[in-house]
C-alpha cells in the first residue's frame, strides 16, 4: 500500500517550473514594486535614497494625481454605469428573433476586436471639429454645430467615455446575452399565462436572473478601466492639461517618460491596493448576494 | 512502480525542457543582447512604427548587438519610413563596409521618448547608434550613458563647421565632451500663406505693426492669421519662439519681456487672430488645416514636406518668410537630431565607423539627398545644397539675420514641457492669470532644473 502523502512530493517537483517562473515574473516585480515604492528613484537626476512613506505622502499634493484619481473615478464610474444600463440593453436586442440578428451580433464585436491604440488614434481624429465624422454627422442635422470637443474638461472627458464605451459595450452585451440565452423561454411563457406584459417579465423574471451573471462581469471590466492606459494614451495624453489622465497613463508617465521610478512604483502600489480593495467587497457583495 | 517510473520521467522531460529553454544564459554579452533587444523590437511595434521596419524582424534583432552575429551595428532610427531610407542604408554601408541592422523609433513623441530612455538607462547593449533630439539631448547628456566623442568623430577638424551655438548648448556634456553628431540643421522657420498674404494686400511682415495687422486682415470667416499646435507636449516650442521674440528669457519667469510675450498670444486668442481648438492639435492636425487655408502663418520645423506633398509648397503658396521683428532683434531658434552612442555598445568601432561617415561630407550629402534635411556642417551645406533650393537661401538669411538659439531645455526635460504646456493650457482658457501662470512657470524651472 503506498501512502499518498509520501508522494506528495512529485507533485510539488512537476509544478515546480510553473512556480519558479510566475514567483520570476509576477511575484519579484511586486515585490521590487513594493520596495522602490520607499525610495526616491530619479533616474535623470541620478537620485536613488530611502525615501520612507515620502512618495505616498506626495500623491496626494500632487496636482497632476489628484485630478487623474478624479477622472479616475469618473471614468470608471461612468462608463462602468453605462456598461451596465446599455449593455443589458443591447443584449436585450441582440436576444431578440429578427432577421440578421446572427449578422448584428458579428459586426458589433467589431470595435471590441480592435485594438484600443488604434481606436484612440482614430477617437483623436473623430472627435476634431474641422475634420472629425462626430460633427459632421451632428452638421446633418444642426449645419452651424462647432464643438472643440477635446479643449473642455467636460467634453473630452465624455468624448473618452464615449469612445471607450464604443469600444468594449459589445463584448459586455455579448457577454450578458450568453446569460440571457440560459434563461428558459418556458418562464417567460408561464409568466404570459400569468398575465405578465414584456416590462414585468423583465422585471421580475430577466433582470433577477441576469444580475449575477451582470455583477460577475462588472468586476473585471471594472479592473480594465482602473488599468486602461492605451485609450487616452493615443487619444488626448491626458490633456487637455492632465484633465483626461488616467491612474495607469500617469504611472507610466512618470515611470518611463519622467524616469521618476520611485513614484511611479507608489502609485503603482496605490492602485493595487484599491484593485485588491474592490475586489475584496465585490466579492464579499456576491455571496452576500447569493445568500 | 510504472506510474514511478512515467512520474520521474516526466519530471525529467519537463527540468530538460525548461533548461533547454534557458541553455544559453550563460553566454557572453551577445546572448542577453538578443533578450533585450527582442523586447525593444516588440516595444516598437506598440504605435505601428514598427509595422514598417524591414529589418527589425524578431530574428533579425535576435542577432543584433552580438559580435559574432551577422550585423556589425544596430540603429535605432527615425527615418527607417522614408521611402528613401533603403538607397540611403545602401550607400551608408557601401561607403562604410559595414552590415547595418536598423530598428524603427516609434513615430509618436511620448513613445519613442519611452523606448530610448529605456534602453539607455537599463544599460541595454542591444543598440549601438540612436537618433535623439534636442529633448533628449537635454536629458542624456549629463547622465553618463552616452559616450563622447571628441577624440573619435567630432575632431578639432570639422568641429568648427557644425553650427557652435548648437552644440556648445545641446549637444556638449558637463566635461566638455560632444557626445552627438547632429544630422542636419533644421530652425523653426516662420511659414506664410502667399495667397493670403495676396488677398489681404500684405507684402512685407518685418515688424510687429506689419505681423499684427496680417493677423487681423488675415483673420474670420473660420480663418485665422496664425494658427499652431498647442497640445500640451507641443506647445512649447511656441512658447519659447515667442518669448525668444519678444526678447525675454524662458528660463527666467520675472523678465516682463516673458510676460509681455504670453499677454501677445493671448490676445491673439481673444481677439479671434488664433483659434483655441489647436489645443487639442499635434503638428498632424496643424498641417492640414494650413494646407487648407485655413491658418495664415506659423512656425513649424522642416523644410515643407507635408505642404510640398500636398501639392501647396511654394512662392505662390506657403513658403517659408522671415521672421517678423517683434523687438530689438530677430531671433530664430534651431534644432537638430543627433546620432549618438550608446555607452553599452559592444560595437564601438563599427559605431565610430558610421557616425565618421555621418559627420563626413559624403554623409551629410547622402542624408540631404535622402531625407531632404539640410547639413549639419556649414562647408558642407555650401557645396552640396544647390542655389536652386529654397531653403538655401532663407536658411542662410536666418544664419545671417537672425540670433539663432538653441532651444532653453532642462534635464527634466519631458516633465518639464508636459507642464508648461498645461498651465499654458489654463492660461489661455482663462482658468488661471498672466500672474499665476508666471508663478507656476518659474516654480517649474527651479524644480525641473535640478
Amino acid at each position: 500500500m503506498i501512502n499518498k502523502k509520501s508522494l506528495q512530493w512529485i507533485a510539488w517537483v512537476l509544478i515546480l517550473p510553473v512556480l519558479l517562473l510566475r514567483g520570476f515574473t509576477t511575484i519579484y516585480p511586486i515585490f521590487k514594486t513594493v520596495v522602490n515604492s520607499f525610495y526616491d528613484i530619479r533616474i535623470l537626476s541620478g537620485v536613488h535614497e530611502f525615501a520612507g512613506i515620502s512618495n505616498y505622502l506626495n500623491i496626494f499634493k500632487d496636482q497632476k494625481v489628484l485630478t487623474t484619481l478624479e477622472f479616475t473615478g469618473i471614468f470608471v464610474v461612468v462608463s462602468m454605469l453605462f456598461h451596465v444600463v446599455l449593455g443589458v440593453a443591447l443584449a436585450l436586442i441582440l436576444n431578440m428573433k429578427f432577421r440578421g440578428r446572427r449578422f448584428l451580433r458579428t459586426i458589433v464585436l467589431i470595435p471590441w476586436a480592435m485594438p484600443a491604440v488604434v481606436i484612440g488614434m482614430a477617437g483623436k481624429w473623430a472627435f476634431n471639429n474641422d475634420y472629425g465624422l462626430i460633427n459632421d454627422l451632428i452638421r446633418r442635422f444642426v449645419p452651424s454645430f462647432e464643438l472643440s470637443w477635446l479643449i473642455d474638461t467636460s467634453t473630452a472627458r465624455a468624448a473618452v467615455i464615449a469612445l471607450d464605451l464604443w469600444k468594449d459595450l459589445p463584448f459586455f452585451a455579448i457577454l450578458v446575452l450568453s446569460g440571457l440565452q440560459f434563461i428558459s423561454s418556458d418562464i417567460y411563457e408561464a409568466a404570459k399565462v400569468d398575465g405578465a406584459n414584456g416590462i414585468k417579465s423583465f422585471l421580475y423574471i430577466t433582470l433577477p436572473l441576469i444580475t449575477r451573471n451582470v455583477l460577475t462581469l462588472c468586476i473585471p471590466f471594472t479592473l480594465w478601466r482602473l488599468t486602461g492606459f492605451d485609450l487616452v494614451y493615443s487619444m488626448t495624453s491626458g490633456g487637455p492639461g492632465e484633465d483626461t489622465s488616467l491612474i495607469a497613463y500617469r504611472i507610466t508617465m512618470e515611470a518611463f517618460t519622467n524616469l521618476n521610478v520611485g513614484y511611479a512604483a507608489a502609485l503603482a502600489v496605490l492602485l493595487f491596493l484599491v484593485m485588491a480593495v474592490f475586489s475584496w467587497f465585490n466579492m464579499r457583495f456576491m455571496s452576500r448576494f447569493e445568500d | 512502480m510504472k506510474k514511478k517510473l512515467v512520474s520521474g520521467l516526466l519530471v525529467m522531460a519537463m527540468t530538460g525542457s525548461l533548461l533547454a529553454g534557458c541553455g544559453n544564459g550563460g553566454s557572453d554579452g551577445g546572448s542577453s543582447a538578443a533578450s533585450s533587444d527582442s523586447g525593444s523590437t516588440e516595444a516598437a511595434s506598440d504605435d505601428g512604427a514598427a509595422a514598417e521596419t524591414e529589418a527589425a524582424s524578431d530574428d533579425g534583432a535576435a542577432e543584433t548587438g552580438s559580435k559574432d552575429g551577422s550585423y556589425d551595428l544596430t540603429l535605432y532610427t527615425i527615418n527607417s519610413t522614408d521611402e528613401d531610407f533603403p538607397d540611403w542604408l545602401a550607400n551608408v554601408e557601401g561607403a562604410t563596409g559595414l552590415k547595418i541592422n536598423v530598428i524603427a523609433a516609434p513615430t509618436d513623441s511620448d513613445t519613442r521618448q519611452q523606448k530610448i530612455t529605456t534602453i539607455l538607462s537599463t544599460g541595454d547593449a542591444s543598440v549601438d547608434i540612436l537618433e535623439i533630439n534636442d529633448e533628449m539631448s537635454a536629458s542624456f547628456k549629463n547622465s553618463g550613458w552616452l559616450e563622447g566623442l571628441n577624440d573619435t568623430v567630432m575632431t578639432e577638424d570639422i568641429r568648427g563647421e557644425f553650427p557652435q551655438g548648437y552644440v556648445a548648448d545641446m549637444i556638449t556634456d558637463k566635461n566638455g565632451q560632444i557626445i552627438g553628431v547632429p544630422g542636419y540643421s533644421g530652425y523653426l522657420a516662420f511659414w506664410v500663406n502667399q495667397q493670403i498674404l495676396d488677398e489681404v494686400g500684405i507684402t512685407s511682415l518685418d515688424t510687429k505693426e506689419d505681423f499684427m495687422k496680417y493677423l487681423e486682415t488675415a483673420s474670420g470667416d473660420g480663418r485665422y492669421g496664425y494658427g499652431g499646435s498647442w497640445e500640451k507636449t507641443y506647445v512649447f516650442n511656441e512658447i519659447a519662439q515667442f518669448v525668444n521674440m519678444f526678447g525675454g528669457d524662458y528660463l527666467d519667469w520675472t523678465n516682463p519681456a516673458n510676460r509681455e510675450a504670453m499677454e501677445f498670444i493671448h490676445e491673439m486668442v481673444e481677439k479671434g487672430y488664433t483659434p483655441i481648438d489647436q489645443i487639442a492639435d499635434k503638428y498632424e492636425q496643424m498641417n492640414p488645416k494650413f494646407n487648407d487655408g485655413k491658418y495664415g502663418s506659423l512656425f513649424m520645423w522642416g523644410l515643407g514636406t507635408d505642404y510640398d506633398k500636398a501639392g501647396m509648397l511654394g512662392a505662390d503658396k506657403i513658403h517659408m518668410a522671415m521672421v517678423p521683428q517683434l523687438s530689438d532683434q530677430k531671433y530664430i531658434f534651431t534644432d537638430s537630431w543627433s546620432y549618438v552612442l550608446n555607452t553599452a555598445s559592444q560595437n564601438k568601432d563599427a559605431a565610430i565607423k558610421f557616425l565618421q561617415y555621418m559627420a563626413s561630407e559624403e554623409g551629410m550629402k547622402a542624408s540631404y539627398e535622402a531625407f531632404d534635411r539640410y547639413p549639419a556642417r556649414k562647408d558642407v551645406a555650401a557645396k552640396v545644397v544647390p542655389d536652386t533650393d529654397p531653403a538655401k537661401e532663407m536658411y542662410s538669411r536666418y544664419a545671417n539675420e537672425c540670433v539663432v538659439k538653441g532651444r532653453p531645455m532642462l534635464p527634466q526635460t519631458m516633465e518639464f514641457i508636459s507642464a508648461m504646456g498645461t498651465i499654458f493650457q489654463s492660461y489661455v482658457k482663462d482658468e488661471i492669470t498672466l500672474d499665476e501662470f508666471c508663478a507656476k512657470a518659474q516654480e517649474y524651472v527651479e524644480t525641473y532644473n535640478n
